[in-house]
């Protein structure tokens, strides 16, 4: 009797797990099937270009209905149905046919929507793993460090003036009267030239950097991460910022560059962000701002013409008697952006890299190397082929490489005119 | 005492000099600025507006102020030195509810019909600039915005493998945007749209072939179908 029991209860477990586990394939492969076919356009639980599918089910009321508009919708407002009619004429965006769809399939992805686990809202305030950290600053420890050796300098030198007068007393010479520190020549002349030699530096240093504006972080008119975007979601710099390699100024983008992913993109999902003060900034909040330049509504199709442009704060500023060019340096010379912008997939806020001084050019152009164009990988770039002779000269082993100083990037000409 | 307070003063001297840390939020103090500021107009300065007007039909105003216009757009009618007529696109966005020259766009042909190496492989990098961050590297609709739905996109890019639209539907969608999929036409010129096409066919391996049979109903087939056959 117990053995029949427990056999007919393992049976039923069995059943229950065989059915489990085909549902469960049946889910998955809903997921899969809305992922290819209908993600494009909706979510399960917000309006996208159509509206958001949960409990389409219970609004439908018919399943056969249902499955006929998913194939072709158009067929489905035949029937006379009115609600299939007032579905139709909801959206501007018109729905695609589906008719490779079989109703075992639609029913998966069916299942699947109405089934899924609601995405959680971000916790707000949740660890504070991701602020920033202090920068680790020696200087103070050095200053401590240096002070406390000078200190024992002159306690020793101290101790070292009283033996030697002592075994002068011992010996009968006459010693000189002893000083107060501040009054010992010695130590004021050594004072002094610190004091000069202090002040000197941080003068020119003041002066020289008078103008300049290395480290610059302005607030911009929206916390606009370039390490999320950059960074964290690897979009390229150039896919906003193009004019890089098409002409002078590497450009800020406009809003529509910006709407090509946040048309879809209206919520922060990411680590907390923190602005350079370690305030906590609300990532959704920022996005709403730039709905607010761009005159859209979530939900509703965009107007461009709406748009008004975002004040960005400049932050690079060269002065008017130089030329820069992006462009030359991008394309032809095959520089990187973060050569001279720095690290920039891993600000948060931007912050000028390079003092931009004329040192810091020309110093760039003593050591980089022209990347000539080689026949042979076709690597490089056909754009210095007029030096022959340094091309031949190459070749045949008489230089090992050429700088840009060497075809005329120091000339004052090139970049001043 | 006298040399006590002079000390002393130095120190307060270099104190002072030495806590003066860079405010980053501050452009700094300059020297002459009017050797380092532009008296000419440079892309994104702001305007003075008693200067300048952005209104074509304000210039002259009614007590005699003339103000100079400028609204950094090119004069209308003019052509781009680059632009080759043959790229040129025949068709106009539609008008809202209306799907004509969307459903016409698949009679436009790709004016580009071949490629070198060299073409072919700048067009891939420009692909993967502007369309690999959601249409994947793989062209498999799955780039680094939508990662298999973990990704910060909410809709799934189309996979351009498998993708079964005609080359002019494909130009239609990149100049005027689709759905979600916004306008490039400010970040691609129409030559590279085209390349681009071109390039997605070859990875296709469908290069040159005919347009398929249409898959989407036409709400509006008015004259434009018509006119584009």
């Amino acid at each position: 009797m117990n053995k029949r029991y427990s056999s007919k209860n393992l049976l039923i477990t069995l059943l229950t797990l065989v059915i489990c586990a085909f549902t469960q394939v049946h889910a998955q492969d809903g997921k899969a099937l809305f992922n290819a076919n209908c993600a494009s356009c909706h979510k399960i639980d917000d309006d996208l270009t159509g509206p958001a599918l949960r409990g389409m089910r219970e609004r439908w009321g018919d399943d056969k209905l249902l499955h006929l508009w998913i194939k072709n919708w158009s067929a489905a407002v035949a029937t006379g149905s009115e609600y299939a009619k007032k579905m139709s004429e909801s959206r501007p965006a018109v729905m695609n046919t589906f008719g490779s769809l079989t109703d075992e399939q639609i029913s998966a992805i069916i299942d699947y929507v109405e089934t899924a686990p609601a995405k959680k809202a971000p916790e707000a305030g949740g660890s504070n793993a991701g602020a920033p950290v202090e920068k680790d600053d020696n200087n103070l420890l050095f200053a401590i460090i240096t002070l406390t050796m000078a200190v024992l300098a002159i306690v020793m030198l101290t101790v070292n003036g009283s033996l030697r007068r002592l075994q002068e007393a011992k010996d009968g010479v006459p010693s000189k009267p002893i000083l107060a520190i501040y009054k010992n020549k010695t130590y004021i002349g050594i004072f002094a030239v610190l004091c000069l030699v202090l002040f000197g530096f941080f003068l020119s240093k003041g002066a020289v950097d008078l103008g300049r504006q290395k480290g610059y972080m302005p607030e911009q008119p929206i916390f606009y991460s370039h390490k999320v975007h950059a960074g964290i979601n690897q979009i390229n710099c150039l896919y906003c910022h193009g004019g890089a390699e098409e002409g002078k100024h590497a450009n800020i983008p406009s809003v529509n560059i910006c709407m090509n992913c946040h048309m879809a993109i209206n919520e922060y999902k990411g680590e907390q962000l923190y602005t350079a003060e370690g305030k906590e900034v609300n990532g959704t909040a920022e996005i709403q701002k730039l709905y607010a330049a761009a005159g859209f509504t979530h939900g509703q199709a965009w107007d461009p013409s709406k748009a008004k442009p975002i004040e960005w704060v400049k932050i690079h500023s060269l002065p008017d008697h130089v030329y820069f060019n992006h462009s030359q340096h991008v394309v032809a010379g095959k520089v990187q952006c973060q050569t001279c912008h720095g690290e920039i997939q891993k600000m948060d806020e931007v912050e000028q890299f390079a003092d931009l001084s004329m040192g810091w050019c020309v110093n760039c152009h003593r050591t980089t190397k022209v990347q000539f164009y080689d026949s042979a990988t076709g690597a490089g770039n056909k754009f210095y082929s007029i030096y022959e002779k340094f091309h031949e000269d190459l070749k045949s082993g008489k230089l090992d490489s050429v700088t840009v100083e060497t075809i005329g990037g120091t000339d004052c000409q090139k970049c001043h005119y | 005492m006298k040399i006590n307070t002079s000390i002393f003063l130095a120190i307060v001297g270099v104190a002072a000099l030495t806590s003066c840390g860079r405010d980053k939020r501050s452009t700094g103090k300059v020297y002459m600025p009017d050797m380092a500021i532009s008296r000419a107009y440079e892309t994104y300065a702001p305007l003075d507006s008693n200067k300048f007007t952005t209104d074509a039909n304000a210039w002259h105003s009614a007590d005699g102020d003339v103000k100079i216009f400028y609204n950094s757009l090119p004069v209308s009618g003019t052509v781009s030195r680059s632009n080759d007529t043959k790229y040129n696109y025949p068709l106009a966005f539609d008008k809202a509810g209306d799907t004509a020259n969307y459903y016409a766009s698949r009679f436009v042909k790709n004016p580009v019909t071949s490629l070198t190496k060299e073409e072919l492989e700048e067009t891939e990098r420009k692909y993967l600039v502007k369309c690999g961050i959601c249409h994947g590297a793989k062209l498999d609709g799955n780039g680094p915005l939508w990662k298999d739905g973990d990704g910060p996109y909410p809709a799934a890019p189309k996979n351009l493998m498998t993708l079964e639209m005609a080359d002019g539907t494909m130009f239609h969608s990149m100049t005027y945007g689709r759905n979600l999929m916004g306008s490039y036409a400010s970040q691609l010129t129409p030559k590279q749209r085209w390349e681009i096409i071109y390039y997605i066919r070859v990875k296709q391996g469908k290069v040159n072939q005919d347009a398929p049979a249409p898959t989407e109903p036409v709400a509006d087939s008015t004259a434009t179908v018509a006119a584009a056959h």
